[in-house]
């Protein structure tokens, strides 16, 4: 800038400036951009993969289909999940193991998704839900299997219905068949 | 033109029918006091809203709009918070100065802002130096900027009251020399007498045509850095200094600085508007005499405000478009570049003056 | 890559060391990464060195078998960074470097007990939390052999009693974060920066080693989450070679996509935090406007604005929506509309330029001593592209133009990566129409082992070289994962560009130097 002669130099620097104030006037009357929540809240969409928070998909006969193995447990990196099960025996005499309450600390939540994908009877998944403030601490700590729920009678194969995760392509994802040894 | 003296007169001779003069006087005094407070809150209240929304819509926002409709109630709203808030007494402090400061600043505005003419016959202070009483009085800004860093007993308050002390010293000589410019075309160092001749004559940045213009844009320039507002808000730098010379305010001691801000700028766009646009004067076209006499009969402080807040909203622009100088930049502005050119440009409108070239 | 790592004797080091550069011309020093190999292998040093003449790279490492007492010697007369990364390994490790100037811990508190990436070490037990304020000293220590062998200690003078030190954060509107610069003044102008780290400091790297691989992926978004995708490139890329996992070349796609669009991203948010430090608060929003379309596509496809936890070991998370190309291009359309105001506003405007013009100057020497990789060092005219040097993903199949620039000064900076900007774009350009069918995820067992040794992958991040290192027993968990933060070199330049310079100039420095603090306090 020195190099320059003074008077161009001041016509230079004016030019520039008004090349500002011309792109600044242009903007103030264009529309603005701001979003108006809460007003917007009907028109907001989410795609389904976003992840907010964790729950457990029940059926209409308040059933899921968390087998209480806690690979999600084991997953997390963060000890956001908690699962407590017990064994039980059945009518013909075989023990099974039953959740009791699966416990889940969205306050602690990364929300990377590793349960989801560690899950191998798609019992969980995460949901659009954004709005998750509350004013007490212990209110992040949810308990995602309903009361009186119990576990869906398999009838098939452990590919379950719900695809809702994500949208699942043909190739299943990885290690949803041979992660029970993990 | 409706000349608002003629109201004065009549309350005054009103007054003095019933009641010594000096009682009459006194009463006319606090009449005017409580009229230059109310005036100065509205007016502080309007700007503050009017900044948030222009910067608001240059931003791609919308500003303010959740408090009242349009959010007009959120100025009132801040300031009621800003009026209950504690005023922090720091250690180390100088307390005396600390709490003199933000006074100082606001006499300094609210006496400016008695000089401005806001229609014919209605001015509070007015006499034959009136522009040097301005200059002068403007200065006493400058002090409570300076005791505002130095009592604050802290390093950035320091560095921001340095930074400003030199900043409006260099200013106020740019703005001395516009108004000497003017003074030279108008023969007059009354601001009544300079807008009258405007409303005869032609405003005068018509009238001076070249050195004029040339004038008001060093006024604009010099005027906005004397607010201490972006591109020269030097002294608060936020980014910088986090908030200059008032990082130790709070409360309404913090409020009266915020005040005098929004009020200097409104007084530096009402001195553009006098002494360049023309006052109180309505727009004038010769040879069209129907619709010089529609504009005749706005009323004289319309005029005025409208005028005062197109140069506001000029100041506005400029202060949302521009980044921010560094302080050697800043003085070499004003001593290499505004400064000379002022010194020409009152050699111009000798000139100009002397063969009569005005138009 | 796997790392062939050559052991030199502490003694050796130093000429080693000096050997390398002056004959090799190591002059960039990539990683100096402590280590704690246990009993058996004692506390040491590994050394990632490169040429920025030649490309050639060494590792060396050096250990001490002494727990109480380690000493080794320094380097930091060799290579500037090495001043702020043996801070880091005395912080972590406890190792005492000879010759130091300046060994006062970087990160910890100066009254911590211990030294927590130690093995052997229990941080919780002599550290309660601690509610009293951080002790700053002004003087620090340095050590030294005396003639007769025995280790001496002297004082140095951080700050004399007299000086005039401001500090400029942890609480400032411009330093983008908890950052801390005890910052000496003549008046306005600046003579030292001293920068106090460690604010917001997880030991990221510490809590990796209990973690499992894809475990550790959650964590490397939240380093420097401005290259969010990049950082979780590098760590699944580096494992992933590790295992010998192959990627199907629609992962490679979307994964060079989503590199760019991160680093557009990114570039969008510095020039906002750039204008808004030199006090152009309305530019600021122009940026913004633009970065929310950007951060709209992020939201959809990966579910995630900012924290997207995309990369997975052998792949994506999720396919790509149908639209995403679509979506892509109305956003580069829009960009490159719009591109033009942020240059007229700014990059243009006699102010911004008097502002950036030959402030913050640093030599190509400089930048490369202080391993200021990234848009930084390209401004010195030093040509470090991971990109180009060691490709990765499609980086060989794309054309693009290396940005370079002599000056080495604020503006420089600031016009790299206004053109990476579009060199970006031109990348996605040549691949979002191409991309190829197939799976999104390789198929791998469910418990990813790495094989026994060290292993390197660098990328090129948003702002520089950030590069994983994984050092690993052949367990679940790695032994050692050291990330190559590009805030570190960064921060530790704003002393030699700062000087003489205003603090203004400090803070429109700082502006284009891009920092981002959590990837300074891994």
């Amino acid at each position: 800038m020195e190099e320059q002669n003074y008077i161009e130099g001041i016509f230079r620097a004016l030019k520039t400036l008004l090349v500002g104030l011309k792109t600044s006037i242009k903007v103030f009357f264009e529309k603005d951009v701001t979003e108006q929540y809460p007003e917007n809240r009907s028109t907001l969409t989410f795609s389904e993969q976003n992840r907010f928070c964790l729950e457990m998909p029940h059926n209409e006969k308040n059933e899921h289909k968390c087998i209480a193995c806690g690979l999600c447990q084991m997953a997390c990196p963060n000890d956001s999940i908690t699962v407590t099960s017990e064994m039980i025996t059945t009518e013909d005499g075989k023990k099974k193991r039953q959740l009791v309450k699966y416990e889940y600390n969205v306050g602690q939540c990364m929300f990377c998704n590793l349960c989801v994908r560690a899950c191998p009877h798609d019992a969980i998944r995460f949901n659009q839900d954004f709005e998750l403030g509350v004013f007490n601490k212990a209110k992040l700590i949810m308990q995602l299997n309903h009361p009186g729920s119990k576990v869906e009678e398999k009838t098939v194969a452990p590919k379950p219905v719900a695809q809702v995760t994500a949208p699942k392509p043909v190739t299943s994802a990885p290690g949803q068949t041979d992660k029970k040894e993990e | 033109m409706f000349d608002f003296s003629i109201i004065t007169k009549w309350f005054h001779t009103l007054l003095t029918g019933v009641m010594p003069e000096w009682l009459a006087i006194g009463i006319e005094c606090l009449i005017v006091l409580l009229f230059i407070i109310l005036l100065y809150a509205i007016l502080a209240i309007a700007l503050i809203y009017a900044e948030r929304k222009i910067c608001a819509f240059f931003q791609c926002r919308l500003g303010p709009n959740r408090v009242g409709k349009w959010g007009l109630l959120q100025v009132f709203a801040d300031v009621l918070k800003m009026l209950t808030k504690e005023i922090i007494k720091l250690r180390q402090t100088d307390l005396l100065l600390h709490d003199m400061a933000p006074y100082f600043v606001l006499t300094a505005s609210f006496l400016t802002f008695a000089c401005i003419p806001w229609n014919k016959g209605l001015d509070i202070l007015d006499f034959n130096v009136g522009v040097f009483f301005f200059i002068a009085i403007s200065g006493i800004g400058v002090v409570g900027i300076l005791l505002a860093g130095w009592a604050s007993h802290s390093k950035y308050p320091l560095i921001g009251a340095m930074r400003s002390g030199a900043q409006l010293i260099s200013y106020e000589l740019s703005i001395g020399m516009t108004m000497l410019t003017v003074i030279m075309l108008n023969g007059t160092m009354q601001f009544s007498e300079i807008v009258q001749q405007q409303a005869d004559f032609g405003w005068n940045i018509v009238r001076g045509h070249v050195p004029a213009v040339l004038a008001f844009l060093i006024y604009l320039v010099a005027g906005n850095a004397e607010c201490n507002r972006g591109p020269f808000d030097l002294p608060e730098a936020e980014s910088e200094l986090t908030a200059g010379y008032h990082t130790e305010y709070s409360g309404m001691h913090f409020g009266f600085f915020y005040l005098a801000e929004y009020l200097n700028m409104f007084i530096c766009g009402a001195m553009a508007a006098t002494i360049f646009l023309g006052g109180w004067a309505p727009i004038y076209f010769p040879g069209m005499d129907g619709f010089n006499a529609v504009m005749g009969y706005i009323p004289g402080f319309i005029w005025f405000f409208g005028k005062a807040f197109f140069v506001v909203f000029l100041l506005m622009w400029i202060r949302w478009t521009f980044p921010r100088l560094r302080i050697d930049q800043l003085l070499s502005l004003e001593w290499k570049y505004l400064m000379p050119l002022s010194m020409i440009n009152i050699i111009l409108m000798a000139l100009v003056v002397c063969f009569g070239l005005t138009l | 890559m796997t790392l062939d790592i050559r052991t030199v004797a502490s003694s050796e080091l130093h000429n080693e060391m000096m050997r390398l550069k002056q004959e090799r011309h190591m002059d960039f020093l990539v990683n100096l990464i402590g280590m704690d190999w246990g009993e058996e292998g004692g506390l040491g040093v590994i050394y990632m060195l490169e040429s920025s003449k030649t490309g050639e790279t060494a590792e060396i490492k050096t250990s001490t078998m002494d727990r109480e007492h380690p000493y080794l010697q320094t380097v930091s007369d060799i290579w500037q960074i090495a001043n702020i990364y043996e801070r880091e390994v005395y912080d972590f490790y406890g190792i005492i470097f000879l010759n130091h100037p300046d060994m006062r811990r970087l990160f910890l508190r100066e009254d911590w007990q211990g030294f927590p990436f130690r093995k052997d070490d229990k941080p919780e037990e002599e550290n309660p939390l601690r509610m009293d304020n951080e002790p700053l000293a002004d003087t620090t220590k340095e050590y030294f052999i005396n003639a007769d062998g025995s280790v001496g200690v002297k004082e140095n003078v951080i700050f004399a009693p007299d000086d005039y030190v401001i500090n400029i954060g942890p609480q400032h509107p411009s330093t983008h974060g908890v950052l801390h610069m005890r910052t000496r003044l003549d008046g306005e102008t600046v003579t030292k920066i001293d920068p106090v780290l460690g604010y917001i400091h997880r030991g990221v790297e510490k809590i990796s080693e209990s973690l499992t691989y894809p475990q550790t992926l959650a964590l490397t978004d939240r380093l420097d989450y401005l290259s969010a995708m990049q950082n979780r490139h590098a760590l699944c890329m580096c494992i992933e070679k590790a295992i010998g996992l192959e990627i199907t070349p629609r992962v490679q796609y979307i994964r060079t996509i989503m590199d760019e669009l991160q680093r557009v991203a990114s570039h969008l948010l510095y020039y906002g935090a750039l204008v808004m430090d030199v006090g152009a608060l309305t530019a600021f929003f122009y940026t913004f406007r633009e970065r929310e379309m950007l951060l709209k596509i992020f939201e959809d496809n990966f579910g995630g604005r900012l924290i997207m936890n995309y990369n997975t070991i052998g792949g994506v998370m999720y396919d790509i929506r149908p639209d995403f190309a679509k979506q892509v291009k109305e956003f580069e359309k829009a960009l490159r509309k719009r591109f033009h105001e942020y240059q007229d506003i700014y990059s243009t405007n006699i102010i911004a330029l008097n502002r950036m013009v030959g402030v913050g100057t640093l030599s190509q020497e400089q930048a490369i001593s202080f391993g200021c990789a990234g848009p930084t060092g390209r401004a010195c005219g030093w040509h470090n592209d991971v990109r180009k040097r060691h490709p990765y993903a499609l980086y060989d199949q794309v054309e693009f133009k290396e940005i370079i620039r002599e000056e080495g000064d604020s503006n420089a900076r600031h016009l790299n990566r206004m053109d990476e900007m579009l060199e970006s774009l031109n990348i996605i350009d040549q691949l979002i129409d191409n991309i190829p069918e197939g799976d999104f995820q390789t198929k791998r067992k469910p418990i990813v082992k790495l094989p026994e040794g060290s292993f390197y992958q660098a990328v090129e991040s948003s702002r520089g070289e950030f590069g994983v290192f994984i050092e690993s027993k052949g367990d679940k968990s790695p032994y050692r994962l050291h990330y190559r933060s590009n805030g570190l070199p960064l921060i530790a330049a704003m002393d030699t560009a700062c000087r003489g310079e205003k603090i203004a100039d400090l803070i429109a420095i700082g502006g284009t130097m891009d920092f981002v603090i959590p990837d300074i306090d891994r």
